[in-house]
């Protein structure tokens, strides 16, 4: 006798109760086991530690390594030491960081690096990143809006942004130097996720993506979720993708260090709109 | 660096839309029914995607339902498996391996186990009942539900234990529906006490397997 024919035939209501019940017992969305919470301030201060721990790995000839936008190692560092600068201008409240370029503002701090010891220009953006970390410590709410570098966001976003930066650079400093990629633990790379899928919507925007479509994102693996997104203009029946791919690749994607057509995902509904969504994810990086 | 140029605020008529086409053959994505791996459809359950809940369960439902009717003979509770076994799937995605077995496999089993459960309960609690009644007679009866399912239940067992030796149904029928301790039991059938506990491990892995048998023989 086949399965088949020993199967039995559903009562009409079976399906929703199931579906309800099961439901009740853990909601849509959420990872299971979820990733212990970590506060975006936690978030940043790990990213940061990793990020030292790769530097603290360099050989003296790795850091001179072509690594990104015509920076080396050491000037990449260089220029995030000029972001932290930044950070901090913005932290005590100096309006003038608030329109300055990513790349542009933090130019200064990457150019000064070279012919530097590898080690003075370690310990200046450890200096850095400590300090920024200090500041944080000393704010009061991390709901409250701040101003760098062309974004207007809460602080806490930021932090989060901030961890994911430190994370993107930490792996082209990895690649430059040969050596394996890292990952964030699963907390970390849960704000990161987040993050990338909050901010989804304007940069969707900013791309052009203004048709009106109906996201289903499902990012597997640590740091994964689910969640159901907006895009484009409201609509009463709007296109309706569904992309299932693994968190951290998306992140990778949202990073611009990978593309739509290297990721491995799983897409149902139109082709077309979802390569239009997972393209307008790459908008999130700043370099 | 990740962040947004001006604004968290959304920014209509930016930048010229960008479009390209995903691979769709021999490429990194596969467009349609995401549902085709069982591995994938375990990550989308741990992921938190209700689109997979609804698709595991359409595609297995009938087949759960089917083994804990087979094992329960009764409707309603069968469908209550099915509640369970579904919750429990979706409660703690990460104890179906994959690596170990089919999705398939692993909600039938799960529907067969608790399925069993609920008859061995129902049996004890019968059983209880009993030996309370006659300890205290005049406590309030049992509610007509209760009644039928233990009646359900029993019936179930009852079905398997024909298919029994003589020898072992009689010690089984004696514990079991008789309210009897093993050594009474062994007394009744005339029999020294090791040889009806003897007897009655033998029965009970036999109904356990009985009670299997269709199981086993799927696919």
């Amino acid at each position: 006798m086949t399965a088949e024919a020993r199967d039995h035939a559903l009562p009409a209501d079976l399906r929703d109760r199931v579906i309800a019940a099961a439901l009740r017992a853990r909601g849509v969305g959420r990872a299971e086991p979820a990733a212990p919470e970590i506060s975006p301030a936690e978030a940043f201060r790990r990213a940061a530690d990793a990020f030292h721990g790769t530097l603290r790995e360099l050989r003296d000839d790795q850091w001179r390594a072509p690594a990104l936008r015509g920076l080396d190692v050491q000037g990449l560092v260089g220029h995030l030491t000029g972001v932290e600068e930044d950070v901090q201008r913005c932290l005590t409240g100096d309006p003038a960081v608030a329109a300055a370029g990513h790349v542009e503002s933090t130019q200064a701090a990457a150019d000064r690096q070279a012919g530097r010891p590898p080690d003075q220009t370690c310990a200046e953006w450890l200096r850095a990143a400590d300090r920024t970390i200090a500041l944080v410590r000393t704010r009061g709410d991390p709901r409250a809006e701040v101003a760098v570098h062309g974004m207007r966001l809460p602080l806490d976003l930021l932090l989060v942004i901030r961890a994911f930066e430190l994370w993107v650079h930490e792996n082209d400093i990895r690649a430059a130097a040969g050596l394996p990629s890292s990952a964030p633990d699963a907390s970390t790379l849960t704000l990161m996720t987040s993050a990338a899928v909050r901010l989804l919507p304007f940069v969707a925007a900013r791309t052009g993506l203004d048709e009106p479509t109906s996201v289903h994102l499902v990012l597997t693996g640590p740091g994964g979720g689910t969640w159901d997104i907006a895009l484009g203009r409201a609509a009463p029946a709007p296109a309706a993708v569904a992309i299932v791919t693994d968190a951290l690749g998306f992140c990778r994607l949202a990073a611009n260090r990978a593309t739509p057509a290297s990721l491995d995902a799983h897409v149902t509904g139109d082709p077309d709109r979802a390569a239009a969504v997972l393209a307008a994810a790459t908008a999130l990086a700043l370099d | 660096m990740l962040g947004t140029q001006a604004s968290v605020l959304p920014r209509r008529g930016g930048a010229a839309r960008r479009r390209m086409v995903l691979p769709r053959a021999g490429g990194h994505v596969t467009v349609g029914h995401v549902g085709s791996s069982d591995a994938l459809l375990a990550a989308r359950l741990t992921a938190g995607d209700d689109h997979a809940l609804g698709e595991v369960f359409d595609h297995f439902a009938p087949a759960v339902l089917g083994t804990a009717l087979r094992v329960l003979g009764d409707e309603a509770a069968a469908q209550d498996v099915v509640q369970d076994v579904f919750v429990e799937l979706w409660s703690r995605p990460g104890r179906y391996d994959p690596a170990v077995g089919t999705l398939h496999a692993y909600l039938v089993v799960l529907a067969r186990h608790r399925a069993v459960d609920l008859v061995r309960s129902e049996l004890r609690r019968a059983a209880r009942q009993e030996r309370s009644h006659r300890l205290a007679p005049g406590e309030p009866s049992p509610s007509p539900c209760e009644e039928v399912m233990a009646a359900q239940a029993a019936t179930a067992v009852r079905d398997a234990l024909r298919l029994l030796p003589d020898s072992q149904r009689v010690i089984v029928e004696l514990a079991y529906f008789g309210g009897l301790t093993c050594r009474e039991a062994a007394k009744a059938a005339g029999v020294p006490e090791g040889t009806a506990k003897s007897r009655l491990r033998l029965a009970l892995a036999k109904l356990e397997t009985m009670l299997d048998r269709e199981l086993l023989e799927s696919p």
